[in-house]
Order: C-alpha cells, then sequence, then structure tokens
C-alpha cells in the first residue's frame, strides 16, 4: 500500500516537474510571466491604501489582516494552479472526449488528469503570496498554521473546481459555469468578510468555500481558536473526499471519443 | 470606407449569433458589482455622507459605469487575437488583403462591443436601479454626448492594447504587459474615481490613458457638467490622434521585422 502511494507520488511530482521544464524551453516568456504576475498582483495594493486612508478598518479587518487574506489567496490559488491546474480545465477534456489518454494509464486516472498541466503566472501568484505573509511579520507557528492553510485552501479551491467541472460528465456548458464561479470565488476571497452579511455570508462559507479556503483561516492566524481550525480541516477532507466521489461517479458515464491524442 | 463597414456589418452579425454566451458573463459583471456594492455600504457610515465629493449612489454607479464599460469591451480581438496572428504567423495572410491591419481589427473590435456593450449597459442600469437606486440628476438630453464619450474611450483604449500586441513582433508573449495595463486601468481608473488618490497624484493621472479610458466616461455619467464634457471630450481626442499614431509607427517598424517561413 505504501508502496503504491509513494510510487503515485513521485509520478505525481515528475509530471509537474516535467510540465515546469516543458514552460521553461522559452526562458525569457517563462520569466517575465512570473515577475509580471507578481507586480500585476502587487499593484492592486494601492487600492488598500486608498481605503484605509479613508477608515481605520475595512469590514473589521487590518491592513496586516488584509495583507494575509491577500497572501492566502494568492498563493493558495497559485499553488492549486501549479500542482493541479487541469482540475480548472476538466470540462474540456470530458466534453471533447480527451480523457482517454489518461484512461490507459496504469496510474491513478484523477492525478493523472488534474497533474498533466500547470499555469505558469501561477508560480508568480504563489512567490506573491508568500512575499506578503513574510511582511506581516507571522510567528513559528503562524507560519506553521499558515503552511497548513496553505495546503488546505490549495485542496478547496481544486476540489471545488474539480466537483463544478465533473458535473460536465452529466450536464452541458460547465466549463462557463466552473469557470466563473472559481473566479467569483478568488473575487470574493480578496474582500473580507466583514462586508457580507446573511444570507450571502452563509452562501460564501458553506456553498463557494470562501470563507473555508481564506477567511477563517485568516481569523485564526490573528487570534488562535481551535474551533475554527478543526472546521476548516473539516471542511476541507469532506469537500475533497465528495469532488473525488464525483469525479468517479461521472467517470462512469463517460463515453470515449474516437479522437486520436496522447497525454501531452 | 465601405470595405471597413462590410468587415463591421459581417462581425455584427456573426456576434449576433453568441448574444446568449455574453448574457452569461452577466454572472463575473454581478459579482464584482455586489461586492463593490457592499464595500462602500460598509465604507459610507453616514446618511449623506461624501467620500471625494462623492455620494454612496454616485461611488456605486461609478463603479457600476466603469465595470460596464470594461465587460462591455472585453474582447479578444485586440489583444490576443493580434498576439496570436504574430507568434504564429498567419499575419502574413492578413496583411497582403486590401485593408491596414490595425484597421481591420479596430474595425472587427467595434463589431464585438456593439453587441456586448449595450447588452452589459442594460443589465447595469437594471441592477443598479434594484441594487441603488436611480442617480440624481441625471438626465436623459446628455445620454447621446455620454455614449459618444463612452465609444472614444473604448476606441483609446483598444488603440493602446493593439499597440500592447504589436510588440509580439520583438518579443514572443505580451500578455504579462495586457496584464499589468489592465490592472493599472482598472486600480486607478474603475475601481475609484481619481479624486480620490491624494491630490498631488491627480493631475499625473490626468495626463494617463486612465482619464479619457474609464475616469472620464463614467463621470460625466454620475456627475454630468458641460465644462468637464468639453474637457474630456478634447482630451480624448488628442489621445486617439496620438494613440493611433503610436499604434500606425509600431506597426509599420514592426512588419518589417517579419519573416515569413514555408509550411
Amino acid at each position: 500500500m505504501s508502496t503504491a502511494v509513494k510510487n503515485q507520488l513521485r509520478v505525481c511530482l515528475l509530471s509537474v516537474k516535467y510540465n515546469i521544464m516543458r514552460e521553461m524551453v522559452n526562458k525569457v516568456t517563462f520569466l517575465t510571466n512570473i515577475s509580471f504576475m507578481i507586480l500585476n498582483n502587487a499593484s492592486i495594493l494601492v487600492q488598500w491604501f486608498i481605503l484605509f486612508r479613508l477608515r481605520e478598518d475595512v469590514g473589521g479587518y487590518t491592513f496586516r489582516e488584509i495583507m494575509m487574506l491577500w497572501g492566502l489567496t494568492a498563493a493558495s490559488y497559485g499553488l492549486s494552479h501549479i500542482l493541479f491546474a487541469r482540475a480548472f480545465s476538466l470540462p474540456e477534456l470530458v466534453i471533447k472526449g480527451k480523457l482517454d489518454a489518461y484512461l490507459v494509464q496504469p496510474k491513478n486516472v484523477l492525478i493523472s488528469v488534474i497533474t498533466s498541466s500547470i499555469r505558469i503566472s501561477a508560480i508568480g501568484d504563489l512567490l506573491y503570496g508568500i512575499i506578503l505573509m513574510a511582511f506581516c511579520r507571522l510567528g513559528l507557528r503562524e507560519w506553521i498554521l499558515a503552511a497548513l492553510f496553505l495546503v488546505t485552501g490549495t485542496v478547496v479551491f481544486t476540489a471545488f473546481s474539480l466537483l463544478l467541472g465533473s458535473l460536465s460528465f452529466w450536464f452541458l456548458r460547465m466549463d462557463i459555469l466552473e469557470n466563473q464561479t472559481v473566479m467569483g470565488m478568488v473575487s470574493f476571497a480578496t474582500y473580507p468578510d466583514g462586508i457580507f452579511q446573511g444570507l450571502s455570508r452563509f452562501l460564501l462559507y458553506f456553498i463557494i468555500p470562501v470563507g473555508m479556503a481564506v477567511w477563517h483561516p485568516v481569523h485564526v492566524l490573528a487570534r488562535f481558536d481551535a474551533g475554527m481550525l478543526l472546521t476548516v480541516l473539516g471542511y476541507t477532507a469532506l469537500l475533497a473526499g465528495s469532488s473525488v466521489a464525483v469525479f468517479y461517479r461521472g467517470l462512469k458515464r463517460y463515453a470515449s471519443g474516437n479522437l486520436m491524442g496522447a497525454r501531452t | 470606407m465601405r470595405k471597413y463597414r462590410v468587415i463591421y456589418k459581417s462581425v455584427l452579425m456573426e456576434n449576433l449569433q453568441y448574444a446568449a454566451n455574453v448574457a452569461m458573463g452577466f454572472f463575473s459583471y454581478f459579482v464584482f458589482i455586489y461586492i463593490f456594492v457592499k464595500l462602500w455600504e460598509y465604507m459610507y457610515r453616514m446618511p449623506g455622507e461624501r467620500i471625494a465629493g462623492y455620494t454612496k449612489e454616485q461611488m456605486i454607479w461609478y463603479v457600476m459605469m466603469t465595470e460596464m464599460i470594461w465587460f462591455g469591451s472585453n474582447v479578444a480581438s485586440v489583444a490576443n487575437e493580434v498576439a496570436g496572428d504574430i507568434r504564429s504567423g498567419d499575419i502574413a495572410y492578413r496583411i497582403n488583403k486590401p485593408y491596414h491591419y490595425t484597421l481591420y481589427i479596430l474595425t472587427k473590435y467595434t463589431g464585438e462591443w456593439s453587441i456586448r456593450l449595450p447588452m452589459y449597459a442594460v443589465f447595469a442600469a437594471v441592477i443598479g436601479m434594484v441594487m441603488v437606486g436611480p442617480l440624481p440628476k441625471f438626465g436623459l438630453r446628455e445620454v447621446p454626448v455620454m455614449a459618444l464619450c463612452v465609444i472614444l474611450g473604448l476606441t483609446i483604449n483598444a488603440v493602446f492594447k493593439l499597440c500592447i500586441s504589436l510588440f509580439s513582433f520583438w518579443i514572443e508573449d505580451t500578455t504579462p504587459f495586457q496584464w499589468l495595463y489592465d490592472k493599472v486601468i482598472l486600480v486607478v481608473g474603475t475601481i475609484f474615481p481619481i479624486e480620490i488618490f491624494p491630490e498631488i497624484l491627480q493631475p499625473l493621472f490626468k495626463l494617463t490613458p486612465i482619464y479619457t479610458v474609464c475616469y472620464g466616461p463614467a463621470k460625466l455619467i454620475v456627475d454630468f457638467s458641460p465644462e468637464k464634457c468639453v474637457e474630456i471630450l478634447a482630451a480624448q481626442l488628442l489621445y486617439l490622434v496620438g494613440g493611433c499614431g503610436v499604434m500606425l509607427l509600431v506597426y509599420r517598424k514592426g512588419v518589417k521585422k517579419l519573416y515569413v517561413n514555408g509550411g
């Protein structure tokens, strides 16, 4: 069992490594993509400087907490698009019948699929997130928690996208829904939860899981709360389990295409 | 001009077929506006309070208008298509046609937003009326001049984005430069009106495309004044002429670097 897991993990890492090597063929483009994504993200700080000139807090968050929010969102979004980018474009594979190349491989289908591509600019997102967290002057315990929340945030982003993408086994046009919902999730995740109240707040915690991906983690980093930490861990495990189950349930409905292709 | 009219009409007819796809983008627009409605509701704590001279309603309508312009003109032709044509070499098939390539792209772009923008305008008006209420002092008599200002703003934006894409003649991927340009326009001109920035920066921003692309048109919609209108239109005409000059120059220099390989 442990050998199988080790083998799978090795294949995963090799897949990510080759994805990066493939993108590094043109080094100038590779570096420009990463550095400009960092600049692109950094430019939004202007917005927060302006808002904090008007009020001492925004939605109950201090400037430091906003930096944590942005840091965690950018890093989680970045890591999910470095390791599991294909989970964010699964409907394309399903609709066009391109899953065949993964079904014939002697490894786990889901992991092979979601690790088969990378978005290079996501490295810029990850680096930006880490830089921003470094500016928050976290202690050792906070760094350990931040690393844990980076993992849970990555899993929540990936699992949520996988769950929506897997619905394309049943329904058409899920690519548009998946794309818009995930982008909506990222938009919400970069603003403090204090500005949302009532039903929208409930939806953003439990249905579109922004709260579990970043808001709860930022609260725990600012003031440790074991209950919130366990809620995040429990929700992440539940969402990951559900998305995997829905993917394999949907895979049984997959009708192979007559497209000739190989895994790239 | 006739050939460009034919191109415009054919792109318009083609895009009419995909009007339903455009409507699917309303969700992202709504999310963005919803966030800003909530944000400004939090920031304005007293009824009747003004921030940088704007009431809460004006501030939200400002964002709705700039975002309407942004989403309504967000088409691939001036950015991805031009860069893609240059990278793939397809431009070789386009530059020998009886039209100027850059004007062809601008005409195509106009045909694309001619469907998107009115749809977003109607959607913005509906959600604005529902979520914020009517704009005080908004007059229907000024709508034609506001529309002209929006169209000029869109065209100036397209010219600048096209200039960035044309740099693909020298560098392989111009997408990161497009991100940065978009983000600067978004942060400085779309989310906030210029008056909200420190006074020392405001004259500087008025010299940038931000003033003519999004601030000017949105300002006229939320707080119209004839003097401001003349000032913004004059700035837009200057920018348009200057921008087109730069675009044609970059294009002329760029095509000289073009190598055509067989295939």
